[in-house]
């Protein structure tokens, strides 16, 4: 494969990866959000203890998420 | 089109540390010695919290009014909804202040990131290494200190166990300390500097193609609104879940 080439995968692949992070940390964190408004819908009085379940789930999954899209960002600056 | 424009280098430039201040309108000012933006911006942080607490901070009032109202509102917060909730009544009392200094300290460094005189410290992640390494030390030292090694096995391993899985629970719980930590770390990192990009790349595109990306100032205000609502988030869940994490090993029969 001549080095431009693969130059070039290499950066479309970086970037493929940012879109898929990106896909992943939306299906999770809409997940969580649709399952905790559902849950105070049902019980209102627990909404207190959900919102923080809530916001501790969505840290959770956007951290991992979120280091994927810097990672993938540096492999395509480097 | 500016084809002489980088804007990788523009984003990169503006994310990562450096060894001059950099100013708007004015030329970056080189900073002496092993001082960096970064450190700066964490003596800068520090000076604001210390100047909060021991200047404007009114302990004697009887009725808080303004600035300690607001301070105090904080603390209490923390107290009460992170600290007792978590770590029980005699522990949450205790660890209060720290979980305070840490909050405030995260805080006025992801809001201090969003000035345009100064840079975000906490996208730095030897600064986020230092933070969630004072946790790591908690969750191993603290638990030995406070539970000694029958505490600390009580916490690594259930009562319920079968014998025979014991070998492997040691290495998974070691392991999931690691991570815990591991995972404070990196989320405070990833959050800042990913917020700061998006920022910036949609400012580039408008020095990249002029006129035509006019409306990418209003995507920039709005993840700017966004930026602040995640320093306040970040902040909260740094502390929430290092209170989580504490208490797990602390108090393991809950």
């Amino acid at each position: 494969m001549p080095p431009e080439i693969s130059q070039h995968l290499g950066q479309v692949s970086a970037g493929a990866g940012i879109g898929l992070s990106v896909v992943g940390m939306g299906l999770g964190v809409g997940l969580i959000f649709a399952s905790a408004i559902q849950s105070v819908a049902r019980q209102p009085e627990m909404a207190k203890q959900l919102t923080t379940l809530m916001y501790i789930g969505m840290a959770l999954v956007e951290g991992m998420a979120l280091l994927g899209v810097v990672f993938c960002y540096l492999a395509l600056k480097g | 089109m500016n084809s002489n424009f980088d804007l990788n280098e523009y984003i990169m430039h503006h994310v990562l540390n450096s060894h001059e201040w950099l100013l708007p309108f004015v030329s970056p000012i080189p900073l002496p010695g092993v001082l960096t933006s970064h450190a700066l911006m964490v003596l800068f942080g520090c000076t604001i919290i210390l100047l909060l607490f021991l200047v404007f901070y009114r302990k004697n009032e009887r009725v808080p009014t303004g600035l300690t109202n607001c301070l105090e509102a904080l603390i209490v917060f923390v107290r009460d909804e992170v600290a007792i909730p978590n770590l029980g009544e005699k522990d949450g009392l205790q660890f209060t202040p720290m979980l305070c200094t840490i909050f405030f300290f995260i805080l006025t460094l992801n809001l201090m990131g969003l000035i345009p005189l100064f840079s975000t410290a906490t996208a730095n992640i030897n600064v986020t290494f230092s933070l969630a390494f004072l946790i790591f030390v908690l969750l191993v030292f603290g638990t030995l200190l406070r539970n000694g090694l029958k505490g600390m096995w009580h916490a690594l391993i259930p009562s319920t166990l079968p014998k025979w899985l014991i070998p492997f629970f040691i290495i998974i719980e070691i392991a999931s300390i690691l991570v815990r930590s591991v995972a404070l770390m990196i989320r405070l990192f990833a959050n800042m500097i990913a917020g700061h990009m998006v920022i910036m790349s949609f400012l580039g595109l408008i020095i990249l193609f002029g006129w035509v990306a006019f409306p990418a100032i209003f995507l920039a205000v709005f993840m700017y609104c966004l930026e602040v609502f995640i320093a306040l988030l970040q902040a909260y869940i740094f502390i929430l879940l290092s209170a989580v994490f504490i208490g797990q090993m602390y108090h393991p029969d809950h």
